[in-house]
């Protein structure tokens, strides 16, 4: 090479704490290149595949569903290609994929068409999420090709994952605020900020048996089972819509517990395979500066800081045997882009170390 | 995962130690003493290339189609020398030390009276800055004397303006622009190598300056001065130093001068070696010999180092430079490339060249395009492998991206196999072959692995080099060419726009600081590969892996800025570096040298 302007990239900066990213992660790679953005990465039981959402084709400025094949790279959409998708998950044994979509809304080739010339215009605007209440839950059978529809009320319904034998679907629902006459405060605040008719409830994996599991006011979202499918974990805001925390609570909706308690937002909750902890992301280092903890599953003790990169780290999503965790970030290059799909080796024993080490919840002052 | 995706990918790719092997018996041998350094035009070279040509035989590798040779000559200028340039002022003639031809000058002769244009600097009108040497100055069939470099003592943000603007060549073009017929340039009395001359350093773009034009020494331009009733040369440079735009220059009066330069440009010839595959036999439908996936890298290196751009310390000065990872690893990669691509399926030729020249300026890839030997439209994309035999913590830099959308998608592919911890850039304006390519706007990408402190030493050697990552780098880049050959139309080429940051011109940098920079654009701050051994940096306590954070009071967010605040440094006065190491901020003092 001619000349010395040459080029190499630097891990995450350290920092003074007793740990560092390199402690939990090694081999930390991006894992996504193309398209505007891509995130919410999730493994298929067998480790072999993963599907996540992105934002790669030139005529749908919203995200569709994409299954990585990690043994070969190749990518396939399995969504239909047109309208919004979000949030896929695998079914056990069957490969099914479970997402939310609005493609059977008749608008929504209208609503790419007005987004991308917006987009055309020049004009940016700060990435939000609309939770279009025409968003329903659809299986996308492999085999077949065939995309079975699960839910037909309207509201958003997304968020969506199985219970590890693949019988039961959590999910996220704001069908409360459109079923019903609802009182002019609540009015307002549909307008403003649906989100907060947000409930989680559950369903047969064939769409029977719907029930809603949550009643609390404000955004309840972003239900998982836990690793023995005894539990579910989900991340509950606050009724004004700033704090949020992780809670689990039995399938049955009985017994919620608040596990995290850092006053600021902790969400994207999502359970090591081993059943010792959970992992999710946190702001409380900084608005914007989103980074993964653990915290162990009864939330006895003050969660431990995984990543230590600025900016965002978040939906963190272990390999189904523990050993490597994906998540979505903006770091090396991810910048340029509205965030990509990461991937490391983790650090299960020195993880267990450290939660083991860290002083119980509420005895040492928040940071 | 210990039995997860990363081992099950191993699992697929051909035996990996075995090709290891390939990949170090062709660095071992590119790098080896016989081969000398593979200078361009020597014997070493001729030597490496007959080894490329060898190879490409023994893997049914045929020379490009019309051709029966794997070599494809070009002509470049190898070498200056000043055949006795003089200078004459009445009937005084200058010492034939005293001034030596500029390499880009015209030979020839110009006579007429001097005017003194002070630094020779004009900054354009679009700059809204107001700043011109010539201001009511009549230049025109006359000969101008300048100072080199740029004012002493004005403010670092001024001095970063007027350095842009300070390299010999274009002061050498606005003399000429202004209708002068012959140029002097000395250094001030005030400057960092006061009153010497200007080193010959040739280029490629050597010639075509459209001006006569020699530096001279300060004895020289005080015999002029001696015409100047009220200051000498020192005073009119103080006068300047402070870059005030009203301080103009003037004529030297009752003098008439005649400069004759006489400079010989040698010609040699270099080789550059491309063969190819054509399109598999079984994939007819569709298939087109006319399109070529292009590969390559270049295969010359510095020699013994005794032009331009050796690093080498004093006591190894002269050695061989082996160029193991500069480029024998590059080398070793495409000839890998093409072992593994052997007898596979696609639809279009896979062509693999291999440059020379690289190291002067991009001369065989320069060539090779304007040859149209392979059109550029008949170019699916160029693929380019510039030092890749260094890999540490598994990250691989691909650089200009930008040059086409293809290539996210397909680095996305290609990685998650081979599992690489990818950096990505968008800017093609490298100093390597791909800016040949983009130039010609053909898709192109460059694999790096980092530079280090071996960078253009003696010391760059096949011991040092990591041979399993080598052979991963190897195996991504063929599963990348093996999806490119198979595409069925031609990428779109992205035109990237060029940094209006770049920076000083090389001439204008004038400080060594011993600093060998690595660079990346996601890093906030000049991350250091190394630093020259003896140098200042090394001296203040730098090391590889710092990453300087704030120079000279100027903080330094990336390569642009650090090159900006080496413009404006002074010669001997010591700045302040504030860098990172291991999470913690340090502090220390750096005093700059001359750069000779």
């Amino acid at each position: 090479m001619r000349n010395v302007l040459v080029f190499l990239l630097l891990a995450g900066t350290a920092s003074a704490q007793t740990y560092s990213e390199s402690d939990f992660l090694s081999r930390t790679r991006r894992l996504t290149f193309e398209g505007r953005r891509a995130g919410e990465g999730y493994f298929s039981p067998d480790g072999k595949q993963m599907v996540f959402q992105s934002e790669r084709e030139a005529d749908n400025p919203f995200y569709q569903i994409y299954v990585l094949d990690l043994l070969n790279g190749d990518t396939r959409r399995i969504s239909p290609g047109h309208g919004k998708t979000t949030c896929a998950f695998f079914q056990h044994e069957t490969g099914n994929i479970l997402f939310g979509s609005t493609h059977n809304d008749p608008r929504s080739k209208d609503l790419q068409k007005k987004e991308l010339d917006f987009r055309a215009s020049g004009k940016e605007r700060r990435y939000s999420w609309d939770y279009d209440p025409e968003m329903e839950l659809y299986v996308h059978h492999p085999d077949s090709g065939e995309l079975e529809q699960l839910t037909h009320a309207f509201g958003y319904d997304a968020e969506a994952s199985y219970s590890p034998d693949g019988q039961w679907v959590v999910f996220t629902s704001m069908r409360d605020a459109y079923g019903r006459k609802l009182s002019r405060e609540e009015e307002k605040q549909l307008e403003q900020d649906p989100s907060f008719f947000a409930e989680i409830y559950i369903m047969r994996y064939d769409g029977s048996q719907q029930t809603r599991l949550t009643y609390a006011p404000g955004y309840d979202g972003g239900p998982f089972f836990n690793y023995d499918g005894t539990r579910i974990i989900w991340r509950r805001f606050t009724e004004r819509g700033d704090i949020a925390d992780v809670w689990s609570m039995l399938p049955s909706g009985a017994d919620q517990r608040q596990v995290t308690d850092f006053k600021s937002m902790s969400w994207a909750p999502y359970a090591h395979p081993s059943g010792d902890y959970i992992f999710f992301a946190s702001n409380k280092l900084g608005f914007t500066n989103f980074e993964l903890f653990i915290v162990d599953t009864e939330g006895m003790k003050e969660p431990v800081r995984v990543t230590y990169t600025d900016g965002f780290d978040g939906l963190p999503v272990p390999t189904p045997d523990g050993d490597r965790l994906s998540w979505t970030s903006n770091r090396d290059g991810g910048a340029s882009t509205g965030g990509q799909i990461f991937i490391a080796d983790w650090n299960h024993d020195k993880a267990m170390e450290a939660l083991q080490a860290s002083p119980a919840r509420g005895s040492t002052e928040n940071e | 995962m210990r039995h997860g995706i990363w081992s099950l990918a191993l699992t697929v790719s051909l035996s990996a130690s075995l090709s290891a092997q390939d990949v170090r018996s062709h660095v071992t041998t590119l790098a080896s003493e016989a081969m000398g350094g593979r200078l361009t035009g020597t014997e070493g070279a001729a030597k490496a290339a007959a080894y490329i040509v060898s190879e490409l035989k023994r893997l049914g590798i045929s020379p490009l189609p019309g051709r029966s040779d794997f070599r494809v000559p070009f002509e470049f200028t190898s070498g200056v020398t000043d055949t006795g340039s003089s200078f004459r002022v009445g009937d005084w003639d200058a010492p034939d030390d005293g001034l030596r031809g500029l390499a880009f000058s015209e030979v020839g002769e110009a006579s007429g009276s001097i005017v003194f244009a002070g630094y020779g600097i004009t900054v354009p009108e679009s700059q809204d800055f107001g700043y011109d040497s010539y201001f009511g100055l009549e230049v025109e069939d006359k000969i101008v004397l300048v100072l080199r470099y740029f004012p002493e003592d004005a403010s670092q943000e001024v001095k970063s303006v007027l350095a842009r603007y300070s390299g010999l060549r274009y002061k050498a073009r606005n003399a000429r622009e202004r209708g002068a017929k012959g140029l002097l340039v000395v250094t001030g009395p005030r400057s960092p190598s006061a009153g010497e001359l200007a080193a010959l350093n040739f280029d490629t773009a050597a010639a075509g300056s459209g001006i006569v034009a020699a530096s001279i020494t300060g004895l020289v331009a005080d015999k002029l001065f001696e015409n100047v009733s009220d200051k000498t040369l020192e005073q009119a440079q103080h006068d300047l130093d402070s870059a005030n735009p009203h301080v103009g220059g003037f004529d030297i009066p009752d003098v008439t001068a005649t400069l004759t330069v006489k400079l010989e440009r040698e010609t040699g010839t270099g080789f550059n070696v491309v063969g190819y595959f054509p399109p598999s036999a079984s994939t007819a439908e569709g298939a087109s010999e006319d399109r070529f996936v292009l590969v390559g890298a270049h295969y010359d290196h510095l020699g013994e180092g005794k032009q331009g751009s050796s690093l080498a310390g004093a006591d190894e000065a002269g050695q061989i430079h082996g160029g193991a990872d500069d480029n024998a690893s590059g080398v070793a990669a495409v000839l890998a490339i093409a072992e593994r691509l052997k007898g596979r399926e696609r639809k279009s030729s896979v062509a693999f060249g291999f440059w020379s020249g690289e190291e002067m300026g991009l001369l065989g890839s320069g060539a090779f395009v304007a040859s149209k030997v392979l059109a550029s439209e008949a170019l699916t994309a160029y693929v380019n492998f510039d030092m890749v035999g260094r890999m540490r913590d598994n990250k691989l830099v691909l650089q200009a991206v930008g040059t086409s959308d293809v290539w996210p998608r397909l680095i996305e592919q290609t990685n998650v196999p081979v599992g690489f911890d990818v950096q990505t850039s968008e800017d093609p304006y490298l100093p390597t072959d791909v800016t040949s390519f983009n130039q010609a706007e053909v898709p192109s990408v460059n694999f790096f692995t980092g530079s280090h402190s071996e960078y253009h030493k003696p010391s760059d050697r096949a011991e040092l080099i990591n041979y399993e990552d080598l052979d991963r780098v190897a195996r991504f880049g063929a599963l990348l060419t093996e999806k490119l050959s198979n595409l069925d139309e031609r990428p779109v080429f992205i035109k990237v726009a060029r940094s209006s940051q770049a920076g000083g011109s090389r001439d204008s940098v004038r400080a060594f600081t011993g600093t060998i920079p690595d660079y990346a654009s996601d890093v906030e701050g000049l991350l250091l590969g190394g630093v020259i051994e003896g140098g200042p940096a090394e001296e203040a306590g730098l090391a590889a892996g710092d990453l300087i954070k704030e120079f000279a009071g100027q903080a330094i967010t990336n390569i642009y800025d650090y090159t900006y605040a080496l413009d404006v440094v002074k010669v001997g006065e010591p700045i302040d570096v504030v860098y990172e190491r291991d999470g913690e901020t340090l502090k220390t003092t750096l005093t700059p040298r001359a750069r000779k």
